[in-house]
Parts: C-alpha cells; structure tokens; sequence
C-alpha cells in the first residue's frame, strides 16, 4: 500500500492498543517519528475531534474511554475497531475530502489493492451518479464509500453483483432502522418514495476475466434535507430524516460492510437465485405502471418483475415483453 | 462463424427492413430471411474469402478487405453502449482516434455495472460500428481499429 495513516491516526491507535495507560510523549515521538511538539499539536487536534485525550507530565498521554464524546469521530480507526467482518473493511481508505471514492478505489485496485479494501470519503468533491451524474455528497453527515470486489466471475456475470449490493444496502438500513426500504430497480433504495441510498458499480475486466469491481455506496445518514436544493428535497431523504434521530454513522458503516460481506458470499456459496429471492422482497414495483427513460427512449408498460439475470421485464401497451438491462425506472403517477 | 456474429446480423436485421441477407465469412456462408416472426437461418460451409460483416455502415468494407491488420474490438457483456463517459462529455474515442492498448474507448453498462472497455490494441481507430446509446450483445463487434503493421 502506497499511503499511510495519518499522525493523528496514529496515535489514537497507540493509545487506544494502550487501553487507558499512558504511552509517553517521547515513546509517541520516536514511533511516529516526529517531534514532541508535533506530538503536542496532533494531540490538541484530537481534542479537537471528539477524543478525550488526557496529558499528564509525568507520565504522558492516555485516552479516556469512558467519557465518551458524542458523536464519535468518524474515522478509519473507529470503524475499524468495532467491525466485525473478515475481509470487508479490513483495510480502510479514509479521507476528509475526496474527488470520488470510486475513483479513489479504482486507483488503489489497479495498484494491486486486496479484496474488501475500502475507500471513505467524509466529503466527495466530484461523487458520481449513473452516466456522469452527481450524487450529493455534503461533508460531516453522510457515508460514501466504495468496495474492491475480485469476484471470481465472467464480465458477462458482473451485473449480477448490482443485485447482491442492493440486497445488502437494503438490508443494512433495514437492521438499523427496524423499518423496510424498498429497492427500486435495479439498486436505489427508496424510504417513503425518497432516495436514501444509491449504488454504483464500476468493473474493470478483461474479453473473459474481471480484474476488479468497485461498488460506489452512498447512504444519506444525517443529511438534512432542509439545507438541500429543493430538487434534491423532491427526490431525496436520509436516514435521520425518516426516522427522526440522529444515527451514528461508525455504526451503520460497520453494519453495511457486514451486510455486503455476507451476501457476497451468499452470491458464491448459494448463487444467484438464492440472492435475487432476497432482492425480490425488496422490491415493490412488480405489476406498477412505471416509465422507463433510456439512453434515448423511453418506454411505459407494466413491470413484470425481473428474470433470472435480474434484468427488468416490462410489458408495454401491446402485450410485448421487453427485457431492459439499463435505464431509470420511475412509477407512472409519483411511486 | 460463431453465435455472436450471427446474434449480431440478426440485431441488424430487425432494427432495418432489410428481409433477407446474405453474409459470407472465412468459415461459412449466412442467409437470413425474415417474414412475420419467422426468422430462417441457414448455414452451409464455404472456403471462400471474407466479404462482409455486422456492420450498418458500408466504410468498414475497406477493413475486410485487410483484415490482418484491422482488429476488432468486442463488447464484454449485454448492456448498453456508452461512447462518453456523460452526455456532455467528450468521447472516448473518435473515428481517426489513435488508441493505445489499455486506453479506455468506451463504456457498457449493465443494470447501473458500468464497464470501461479497454482497447486491446494500438492503432487508429476506423470505424465505429455502435451508435451512442444502442443496446449490445456479448460479443458483438463495437470498434475497427488499424493496427500499425
């Protein structure tokens, strides 16, 4: 791996191994290799950030646990400690600012980054929809993130995974909020008609062999829809917002990761059909009037479900079923 | 000549009203009618020379004439062909582009699984076989690309 944690990071993870104890100024100097007074710095910026971080001059620094700040800091290190998976998360990539976590992903991918690698972003400068389209990615309140998969599969298989990471951003708001979302084909996930979340699946592939996939999640936590454009406000809403109180966002990151880890190996373990029953309950389109905008058509017609691929099936008006692998689906008359 | 390109005479066929036709490959000989709903395929063996292929647009006859340097570069997956990376962006690749391998000429996308297809060769891109927008098949040819011999 090209880059490494940041001091501040650092320290928190010495202090947090030192459960309570102190580790002395010059211990954290020589191990981070930087001077007392950079020591000293970091340490006011970490107060700063929620941690509380006691300086005793005889002994050094020690971190409190029990007087927790609230919220936590959003960091690498929090999420990291409490996430209970084997291999999704495993290896974090958080920054305060990013262009796109996709991007960021794709790069670390191509560098030879494993498996369940992930990348954070607390801000997204350039976050990416479907076809060049922005995903609003405010600072301080939401999660976006994005996943290096190496499934052992054809490209031709890859949309497949579309599906698995919709069950499993479904099912994670799901668990959080002990209240069911709805997916709207083929990864959008609705609370009350509004996007709260929203998957983006990026491959890179050879004619027969899949280098890596990178799913691009962005799940609005705490954003508040009153201090977003009014054509946001129509089509959006966020966690917080449904449900009316704040949620911590280490918490949801490290059950979304759990959530994509386990149908991800539901995927290889008990296939596809296994997965798409999953997404199917999910889904609430099914015999609804819904108007299909393509590239440069659109079609209207009665969903018929999806097949086996998960591709969607559309009867229009003359009784023909068309199959539609890509396009935005909208219920005819609002959702 | 293989099942994709006969998907992709097919494709053709049904989005022109062209009825019948007739393509003729290094490995065989394709006649295609169509009437109603009924599509006839017939396929019987020849050794005779390659003369066309999928394409819609006639400059590509001049890539079938040489093919040993004109390679073709095929879509990975069903989805849809993206030549841009956002409408208002500019393409990838362009007719008289020069290309590199590993140089991304395009996208396909399949349920919101976006693909960035690389080009396997070097050369100059010649001819562009898929419009902007258009559904493809798996394996259906997308670029013609003059390799420099």
């Amino acid at each position: 791996m090209p880059e490494k944690e940041s001091a501040e990071l650092s320290i928190i993870r010495l202090l947090k191994d030192a459960g309570g104890e102190s580790v002395s100024g010059g211990d954290l100097s020589r191990l981070l290799g930087i001077s007392r007074t950079a020591v000293w710095k970091h340490v006011k910026a970490l107060r700063k950030a929620g941690y509380v971080v006691t300086a005793c001059p005889s002994k050094g620094y020690s971190l409190s646990f029990e007087a927790k700040s609230s919220p936590m800091p959003f960091n690498a290190i929090e999420i990291n400690s409490g996430l209970e998976t084997a291999f999704v998360g495993k290896k974090i990539f958080f920054y305060p600012e990013l262009d796109s976590t996709n991007a960021k992903a794709a790069r670390l991918a191509r560098d030879g980054a494993d498996e369940g690698t992930v990348v954070i972003a607390d801000f997204q400068s350039a976050g990416k929809g479907r076809i060049g389209r922005k995903w609003e990615s405010p600072a301080g309140v939401n999660l976006y993130t994005s996943i290096i998969l190496r499934p052992g599969i054809a490209p031709f298989d890859a949309q497949k995974l579309t599906i698995v990471m919709a069950v499993a951003v479904a099912e994670a708001i799901e668990k959080y909020c002990k209240k069911r979302p709805v997916v709207k084909w083929p990864n959008d996930i609705l609370i009350a008609s509004k996007k709260v979340a929203g998957i983006l699946m990026e491959m890179d592939a050879e004619a027969d062999h899949v280098n890596f996939i990178v799913a691009g999640i962005g799940v609005n936590i705490n954003m508040n829809l009153s201090e977003m454009p009014p054509d946001i406000r129509r089509i959006a809403t966020s966690l917080s917002e449904a449900f009316g109180q704040e949620i911590s966002r280490i918490e949801f990151t490290r059950t979304l990761y759990s959530c994509v880890e386990k149908w991800y190996k539901k995927f290889s373990e008990n296939g596809f059909p296994f997965v798409l029953t999953a997404w199917r309950s999910f889904f609430a389109s099914e015999g609804k009037r819904v108007i299909v905008k393509g590239f440069n058509r659109t079609v209207e017609g009665i969903c018929a479900g999806v097949d086996a691929t998960g591709a969607l099936l559309l009867r229009v008006d003359s009784g023909k079923v068309e199959r539609i692998i890509s396009g935005d689906v909208d219920h005819a008359g609002g959702v | 000549m293989d099942l994709k390109n006969i998907k992709a005479i097919y494709k053709f066929l049904k989005e022109t009203d062209i009825v019948e036709i007739d393509v003729e490959g290094p490995d065989g000989k394709l006649r295609m009618k169509r009437g109603g709903v009924v599509h006839e395929v017939i396929l019987e063996n020849t050794s005779r020379p390659a003369k066309a292929a999928t394409a819609p647009e006639s400059k590509k006859d001049s890539a079938i004439e040489k093919p040993d340097n004109i390679k073709i570069v095929t879509s990975p997956m069903v989805g849809t062909f993206y030549r841009s990376p956002s409408p208002d962006a500019p393409v990838f690749a362009d007719i008289g582009s020069l290309v590199k391998t590993g140089q991304t000429v395009c996208i396909i996308e399949a349920m919101k699984l976006m693909n960035e297809v690389e080009c396997e060769y070097s050369g100059k891109v010649v001819s562009i076989l898929v419009e902007n927008g258009q559904p493809v098949e798996y394996g259906e040819p997308l670029f013609h690309v003059e390799v420099s011999k």
